[in-house]
């Protein structure tokens, strides 16, 4: 009880007391700065953001320092820590399991919080300002409480352990583990900012455009830090899991996809609230959902309902998540209601065939697309309520459905960006529509040349031509009227951004619909071949450390460099860890993964190789998205509000 | 241009590729069904050992060429037990899982339907002499920009 250990362990739940208590007093501060106007009051806010937010950084120094002292009288350091353990991933191993991971969630709210203050220093006054505060810190405050009470990160472990396990051994052999999941969350809590303002302007009634402009850039950097978030975590599925896919329909990325719909749709269609002053009950109800999503889905992944890969062991955290989720869904439908009066938006949209209209089937291809996912993560669970029988809703499902509604999406992101606001003409779409629509013709025409097949992938290629050819057509009219300035604004960095997306709908559908795979029991010196390609067996590599075996095949491709890629044995845990080696082309990847079991001295082994056309262009497209997002971010030249709406941006003359 | 890109989708679409060869085949079958032991994951995707047994199996069916691909996952279905399948059935219970995204996509499609009908025929009011006023200043202060520059 009074070892060294039980110290750090009171010192850091002391330091999470602090940090509830410091939310409930700010959000009693902020809420009665808000209701009596009072000067005084509100100069409290920022002092109790600064600190929860050290409260935070404390808590979770202390866990590090346990972690890396290798302190195990804690609890959590026996689960997941080992002195076999490198430095690196022990550092990363503080958020490899349940409580150290609310308690990185505990720490990045901490942050956005007081970033938000920070930001809002000048507002203190404004009762918008002072609610959307008080959400932020009654947010902070159930997260300070998950993590003092249900998953408590320093409790104090059973006497007498001197070395753990260490993290999954998933978890400790890739470098993505210091960078995707702080990335997600970063995207995940993020959310959290504009939620906090949405129920600000429902609660004041000021739900008119202001705070949605404010708020635009912390919606955008919270989905920018999602969508990363979810490359990279394909990226590491495709580059460590060994099974050659990037994404496996698994509850916990859905999860993650659920809320990135979500925002995405919110995304377009709050272009319309700015510019028409539309949909502001939809809008209200995209945000709310994407904040009650990530809550979900931390609720159905993090309590032990949903197994999957990702899923850490069960907790008592799963009521407590439940409940704030249907807390958070009663509030904003009541609050939505309650200010119904003041939603409703005059004006009407007045053509289908306008930016405004594309916009709108573009939310209702999203809402289903969230729907699908929705449907199938927790359908399982309801055929179990109902029947008591276990079914499996897998892959298959999901890529049979979600496929029309991407080509529906590519097929609106081809025309959306040519349409202009209110209303277009026929001849108007054509001659704008004449060098896209052209682009994918030429797109399909190379793809049939090359010798791809099927439906499906071909009217990926083509409307991925097409789609791509209205991004660059408005990133091309923006930089010949602007020059470099044509390329940063939201709307030409959303340009593109949409190329992104369109790069990994492609690679997407060429490596879904045209990987091969092959086994091959390889010799030493006598070459197999698959595919045009050779492979040789040079030699079978094996190493030993501390804390783990690997055994790697060195297999030389087409007589070139070798590829190595492994089988590790985790001696603490006894998992065995395949790693694939990828040798990455512009044209396709060849992917290649070893077999158990495998002898050092036989001179043979059993790989298989996956070819996969394209894939790389997935992780281009993904860092596109990076890039536009940053760029977006960046004002671009706005309209002249005096303009007519349908004006080109920085021009008088109407095109 | 349209007659040009269905004739090439056409072709594309349609042409013959040969026969799949044998681990073509497999692969397609096993990402049909589910590892029995691993929680979600696809025969095709999972080390785990009953996902072996059953890859196994797969191939030596597709081996022997006498069965389909749906007559060898319904022979694995039968022998390994219902829970296999990855892809809901249509029937009973299940079928709601596909039914109900279909029912989703009906009113999604109606409901856009009817709110573009409504605002079609909304009608937004006289502008009253506020808004006039409005815009006015506006008018006058960008004339007044115009011609300044």
């Amino acid at each position: 009880m009074f070892a060294a250990g039980g110290v750090s362990s009171s010192i850091g739940r002391a330091f999470l007391l602090v940090g509830i208590i410091g939310s409930l007093f700010g959000a009693l501060a902020s809420i009665s700065s808000a209701r009596s106007r009072d000067r005084t009051v509100a100069r409290l806010i920022p002092r109790f953001a600064i600190l929860i937010f050290a409260a935070a950084v404390g808590a979770f120094a202390i866990m590090e320092y346990a972690m890396i002292t290798r302190d195990f009288s804690m609890a959590y350091v026996q689960k997941v820590g080992s002195t076999a353990t490198p430095a690196l991933y022990n550092f990363a191993a503080v958020w490899s399991a349940l409580e150290g991971s609310l308690l990185m969630w505990v720490l990045i709210l901490a942050g956005y919080t007081v970033a938000v203050c920070f930001w809002l220093r000048k507002k203190m006054d404004d009762v918008l300002a002072n609610w959307a505060m008080g959400v932020m810190f009654i947010v902070s405050m159930f997260f300070f409480l998950l993590s003092f009470g249900p998953a408590n990160p320093f409790a104090v472990g059973a006497p007498g352990v001197f070395d753990g396990p260490g993290p999954n051994p998933l978890l400790q052999n890739h470098i993505l583990v210091m960078f995707h999941p702080p990335l997600l969350y970063l995207g995940y809590v993020g959310v959290t900012v504009p939620f906090a303002f949405a129920i600000g302007a429902l609660v004041t009634g000021r739900v008119g455009e202001g705070w949605l402009l404010a708020t635009r850039r912390w919606t955008l950097f919270a989905w920018g830090f999602l969508t990363f978030g979810i490359i990279l975590g394909s990226w590491w599925s495709y580059e460590v899991l060994g099974w050659s896919g990037v994404w496996a329909w698994d509850p916990v990325e859905n999860a993650s996809l659920l809320p990135w719909i979500t925002a995405t749709a919110y995304i377009h269609s709050v272009l319309v609230q700015e510019r028409r002053g539309m949909l502001r009950v939809w809008n209200l109800s995209l945000l709310v959902s994407t904040f009650s999503l990530t809550i979900l889905g931390t609720f159905l992944t993090r309590s032990g309902v949903l197994n999957s890969v990702h899923a850490f062991s069960e907790s008592a955290i799963g009521p407590w998540l439940l409940t704030f989720f249907a807390v958070i869904v009663l509030v904003s439908i009541g609050l939505i209601g309650w200010r119904g009066d003041r939603l409703h938006a005059p004006g009407s949209i007045d053509s289908v065939v306008s930016r405004e209209g594309a916009f709108l089937i573009n939310n209702v291809l999203f809402a289903l697309f969230a729907f699908v996912v929705l449907l199938g993560t927790v359908f399982p669970l309801i055929v179990e309520a109902l029947q008591s029988r276990s079914i499996t809703v897998g892959e298959p499902f999901f890529d049979q459905l979600v496929a029309p509604i991407g080509l529906a999406l590519l097929t609106i992101m081809a025309i959306a960006p040519v349409l202009p606001w209110r209303k277009a003409s026929s001849e108007l779409l054509s001659t704008r529509l004449f060098w896209p629509a052209w682009c994918g013709v030429g797109a399909l025409g190379i793809s049939v040349v090359v010798g791809a097949t099927g439906f499906m992938p071909l009217l990926t290629f083509a409307l991925g031509g097409f789609a791509s050819g209205s991004a660059l057509r408005q990133v091309v009219m923006a930089t010949r009227k602007q020059g470099l300035r044509g390329l940063v604004g939201r709307t030409n960095g959303g340009m593109i951004v949409h190329v992104g997306v369109i790069l990994i709908a492609v690679a997407l559908a060429a490596s879904n619909s045209f990987t091969h795979s092959q086994e091959l029991f390889l010799k030493t010196g006598t070459p197999a071949y698959f595919s045009g390609h050779s492979f040789e067996l040079i030699k079978i590599v094996e190493e030993t450390t501390d804390r783990a075996i690997s055994v790697q095949a060195l297999i030389s491709i087409d007589g070139g460099k070798a590829y190595a890629p492994a089988i590790t044995k985790y001696t603490k845990v006894g998992m065995n860890i395949g790693t694939p080696s990828v040798k990455t082309g512009i044209l396709g990847d060849i992917y290649l993964t070893l077999e158990p079991p495998v002898k050092q001295d036989s001179g043979e082994a059993h790989i298989k190789v996956f070819i996969k056309p394209l894939l790389v262009w997935l992780w281009i497209g993904g860092f596109l998205m990076a890039l536009g997002t940053l760029l977006a971010a960046f004002p671009g030249r706005r309209r002249k509000p005096t303009d007519a709406t349908s004006a080109l941006i920085g021009s008088n003359d109407v095109e | 241009m349209a007659a040009i890109a269905s004739a090439l989708l056409l072709f594309g679409g349609l042409r013959d590729t040969g026969p799949r060869s044998q681990q073509d085949r497999i692969d397609a079958i096993t990402s049909r069904l589910a590892c029995p032991t691993c929680q979600g994951e696809s025969v095709y995707v999972s080390r785990a050992s009953a996902a072996e047994a059953i890859r196994a199996e797969v191939a030596r069916q597709v081996g022997s060429g006498l069965r389909t691909d749906d007559e060898t996952i319904a022979y694995i279905e039968q022998r390994f037990g219902g829970q296999v399948l990855l892809l809901p059935r249509s029937t009973g219970i299940d079928s709601l899982v596909w039914a109900l995204p279909i029912a989703a996509l009906i009113c999604g499609a109606a409901a856009l339907g009817v709110v573009f009908r409504k605002w079609r025929t909304a009608d937004d009011g006289d502008p009253s002499a506020d808004d006039s006023a409005l815009v006015d200043a506006a008018i006058a202060s960008k004339n007044l920009t115009d011609s300044n520059s």
